[in-house]
This record gives C-alpha cells, structure tokens and sequence, in this order.
C-alpha cells in the first residue's frame, strides 16, 4: 500500500489537525472552484470591492476562499486578501451591530424625538412604501 | 496498491442527484408558505396589486362564481399573451446576439427583485414584528444584499451555495409577490402557464423550442435564471487534475478561453470518468445529457443561464402612489441534465411550484400538504419523462396539473373528511 495524500508529508509544525492534507483548491468548491491563478484575482476584486460599503462581499470571500484562510503557507498570496477581508468584515460587523443595537435598546430615552424619526418602519409610513400593508 | 474509495452505486448517485435538487425547491416552498402565514392578514382583499395579470378583471369578492372564473380567464390570457410576446422577443434578441443587453437587463432585474421586493417583503415584516430597526441599517443591509445577489447571479465565479441560496431567494420573493394575486386569477394563471409551457416547448412553432434549437445550433448558452444543482462525482479523485477539473460554470463572456467553448473544460460525465474531455452541447451524448423543459424560458446544455426576469407593473391600489416598480422580467425555466452531469431546473419553475403551494396556505395547511406532495410527485415524473424521452420537454404541466388536482380535491373532499374523523375523535 503506497501512501497516498492522505497522510500529511509534510513535516513542518503546523497548527492544523495532523490528518488534514494540504488542500489542492483554493476555494471552498473544490474542483468545481477556481483554479489559484484565477482565484488571486478574483480575492482581489472581490476585497477591492468590498470598500463601496459592501462588508457581506468579505464576507462571501473569505467563505469562498476558506481552505486558503485556514492553510496560510498554501496559498500566500490569497491569504493576504482574504485575511484583510476577514478583519474589514469584523470590523463593520462591529461598528454596524454596535450602532443598531444602541439604536434598539436605546430608544428614545437616549436619542429623543430623532428615534422616531430614524425609525424604520415609520420611515416607511410616512413615505408610503408600504400603503397598501 | 492505492486506496480507491468504494464505487457509488448509481442509486446513490441518482438519488443524491434528485435530493439536491428537490431540496432547494421544497426550500423555497417552504419559505413561501412561512412568508404568506406570517404576512396575509385575513383575507385577500386587504392587499392586492395592480399588474399586468389583472388588467382585465379585478376580482371582487361579491361577484358570483361564473363571473369571477370568466374575469379570471381573461386575466389569464392577457398575463399568458404578454409572456409569449416577452418570450418571442427574448427569441429575436437571442438570434440577434444581443446577449450583453440581455445580461445586463438580467443583472437590472435581479437587483430590482432583491432590492424592492425584498425591501418591501422586508419593511412588511418589520411593521408585523415592530422590529426597533433605523433606517441607516435597514438600507446598507438591503444594498448589501442586493448588490452581493446581483453579482451571485451574475458571474459565475461565486461560492456555488451563495448562487443557490440567492437563486432560491429570488424565487421566494417572486412567488410571493404572485399569491397576492386575486385566488380565481392566481388559480387559473397556473394553469393557463401549465399549458402555456406545453404548447411552447412541444410545437415546433413555441418560442422556447426555437430558443432551444438557437442556442443548440450555436452552440451558446441562453441568458437565463437557472439553478444548478451541484454536480455528483461518483469517484472521487482526490488528487485532482487540473487540467480536467470539471467546471461547474462557464459564462461565455467571461469565461477565459472565450471563443472556444469547449477547450480548458474538462467535463466529467456523471459517472466520474477522469479524463472525458467532452465538446460542447451534445445532446443525446450519454455523459451529456442535456434534456432540457422548458417554461418560459429554456436553459439547455451546460453554463450557467442568466435570464431576463419579467414582472409586472405594480402600483399601490388603496393610497395612490405612483412607485410603479415596472421590471419586466422574464423568468426563464427549465429542467434539464447538464452536461457535468449535475441537474438544472429553471427559476420560473420554482416560482410556479411555490405560488400554487402558497396559495394552497392561504387556505389551510392540509392543503399544503397534499399540493406539496403532488408537486414533488409530479417532479419525479417529470424526471423520468426526461430520462425517457431525451428531449426538450415542459416542466411544468404534470406538477401544476396534479397540484391543483389534489388542492380540488383536499378542499373539497379531504377536509370535510378529516374533519368530520377529528370531531367525532376517530381519528388525528
């Protein structure tokens, strides 16, 4: 019985779980994905993009390009894109969560008579875009 | 000796491939029949819309039957005569190679059913639950979400389930926007569609026949909305080659081996042997089993469709506003086995299928029940059919046909039975 991939040849120490090999696809398709060369440019596009107010793209490129967040030596040059993803998602999760949940939990005691005004689903009345509920 | 995993039998692979694309449309029928639960107030009356599909008749609820079913008819034939022109246009833009207009009206359309729909459906939801939400959140949510559906449907280079889930999406929010119709009006649409997609698919004469026969003699693919189930690889190769990977997409315009179809794409027939470099479309090829049904629309071969999404023209009855969200959009539907082996149905499909089983909610959920069952059913056979006769063939009549069979029948017959057994605790 030869060894095939399965087993790990490779003998530096790294966090990973000693049965995983190293993954051969950049994206989480696997071979239905992207081939690597393909996949930097695309990590790119999809991290330069994500700067128009766009956190959910970081987010889809770091759940695409997964195997090449977790296995940094594999893939270097996406794991620099997809890593700058992953904290630009975290970030603006943060900041986005902070603002909304002060903004529902708050209420009107912290914020006056501009809470109503903010408020979705007044917004919504007073513009009618939803006059026929 | 090298390990090979065990051989698939081709019920598991068969099975695996009927699952994965039953699966997304129990999905978004589901969906559907939670929306409308959640959403309808009490009876219909309180929301109904303007469009193209009731432009003849609107329904009221104290006109007699013969009256209501003869309204509802026409409302019919003008949504189904509508359609059919879409379609024949959609045809001519096709033979006239104007796909990139035909891209972008798909992306256009795809942002507006996201973004307004989905808003709206959203900001519905909102008023029910009183969510405490402001506005500045609310919209970079929805434009987020917009923006990643537009490009999900658009290139093909997304995470395969960010695709499907969007795709489902979609079809949710179209269904919905359909049960809002009035009940003769949504009941008889279906079927005139039913019909609509035989005649279509089956004459020669039927746009999406020679939409079919265009995109085959081309060998192009049609912009259209389709889901792609993923591919089944009976043996797994795990070291891979890159050269005959098995693409699950290619996008004509943005595929990188652009004028030639069928270099760089290794294509796996279904049965997983490695080195099977196909050509293109070619139907009745064994690994290639492009059969394709049609609906609206039509998605033979392999690739990914993008299609144009037609909607009708709403417009807010009771307060009189002007925010028309006049998105034509044809949905383009079809069933069909992509040549990676890997089963394809067309959004319109799942938006037929949904609406029947969200209007059977709109009654009760026994008949949920039993119009779900008929539809899955009539999927199945449908599959068959295509598996027997290789060919392009209609979609939807047999689901529709036997839904609206058996929500007649529940409604009528089942439920007085039930009933009656609950009461009189003989059984349930």
């Amino acid at each position: 019985m030869e060894a095939t991939d399965i087993q790990n040849p490779n003998p530096s120490p790294r966090i990973l779980l000693p049965s995983s090999p190293p993954p051969l696809w950049p994206t989480i398709d696997g071979p239905l994905g992207l081939s690597e060369e393909e996949s930097v440019s695309y990590a790119r596009r999809f991290y330069k993009f994500g700067f128009a107010l766009l956190p959910l793209l970081w987010a889809v490129n770091c759940f695409y390009f997964w195997p090449a967040l977790r296995h940094s030596r594999s893939f270097p040059r996406i794991h620099h894109y997809v890593l700058r993803s992953a904290v630009g998602f975290a970030v603006f999760t943060a900041l986005l969560s902070s603002w909304a949940l002060t903004f529902g939990i708050g209420g009107e005691r912290l914020f006056g008579h501009v809470w109503d005004e903010l408020l979705m689903y007044n917004l919504a009345d007073r513009i009618g875009l939803t006059g026929w509920s | 000796m090298a390990q090979s995993p065990r051989p698939r039998s081709i019920l598991e692979t068969l099975g695996e491939e009927l699952v994965r694309i039953i699966t997304p449309v129990s999905i978004c029928m589901l969906l559907v029949v939670i929306l409308v639960s959640v959403l309808s107030s009490d009876s219909s009356s309180t929301v109904t819309v303007n469009s193209i599909a009731t432009i003849a008749y609107t329904e009221t609820t104290s006109d007699s039957t013969w009256d209501k079913f003869v309204g509802a008819l026409l409302n019919s034939l003008v949504f189904v005569a509508v359609v059919t022109l879409v379609t024949f246009v959609l045809v001519l833009l096709f033979y006239l190679r104007c796909t990139k207009f035909l891209k972008a009206y798909m992306g256009f359309s795809a942002f507006i059913v996201l973004g307004f729909m989905g808003g709206e459906i959203a900001l519905f939801l909102i008023e029910d639950f009183s969510v405490p939400i402001d506005c500045v959140t609310f919209l970079v949510v929805l434009f987020n979400f917009a923006v990643v559906g537009v490009l999900a449907v658009f290139m093909s280079k997304m995470p395969i389930l960010v695709t499907q889930a969007y795709l489902v999406v979609i079809g949710m929010l179209v269904a919905y926007w359909f049960t809002l119709l009035p009940e003769w009006t949504t009941w008889v649409l279906l079927v005139a569609m039913a019909l609509y997609d035989l005649a279509a698919v089956l004459l020669p004469v039927g746009p999406l026949r020679l939409l079919v026969e265009l995109a085959i003699s081309r060998d192009e693919e049609i912009p259209a909305l389709v889901y792609e189930a993923r591919p089944v690889v009976a043996s797994q190769d795990p070291r891979g080659r890159v050269g005959q990977r098995r693409v699950w997409r290619e996008r004509r315009n943005e595929s990188e081996s652009n004028g030639n179809v069928g270099s760089g794409l290794g294509e796996n027939g279904s049965t997983g042997l490695g080195d099977n470099v196909t050509a293109n479309v070619e139907f009745g090829n064994r690994n290639d089993l492009s059969l394709v049904r049609a609906e609206e629309g039509r998605v033979p071969g392999r690739g990914e469709l993008s299609a144009p999404l037609l909607e009708h023209i709403t417009s807010v009855q009771q307060s009189g506003q002007g925010d028309d969200v006049s998105v034509d959009s044809m949905l383009l539907e079809g069933i069909g086995l992509g040549s990676s082996g890997s089963i394809k149905l067309g959004l319109g499909d799942f938006i037929f299928y949904s609406v029947l089983v969200g209007r059977a909610a709109m009654y009760d959920f026994m008949t949920v029940y039993a119009c779900y069952l008929a539809i899955i059913g009539g999927l199945g056979v449908t599959l068959i059919l295509l598996a027997l006769y290789q060919k392009a063939l209609p979609a939807l009549p047999v689901s529709i046909m036997l839904g609206v069979l058996f929500y007649v029948l529940t409604r009528l017959l089942l439920e007085v039975f039930v009933v009656q057994c609950s009461l009189n605790l003989i059984m349930f």
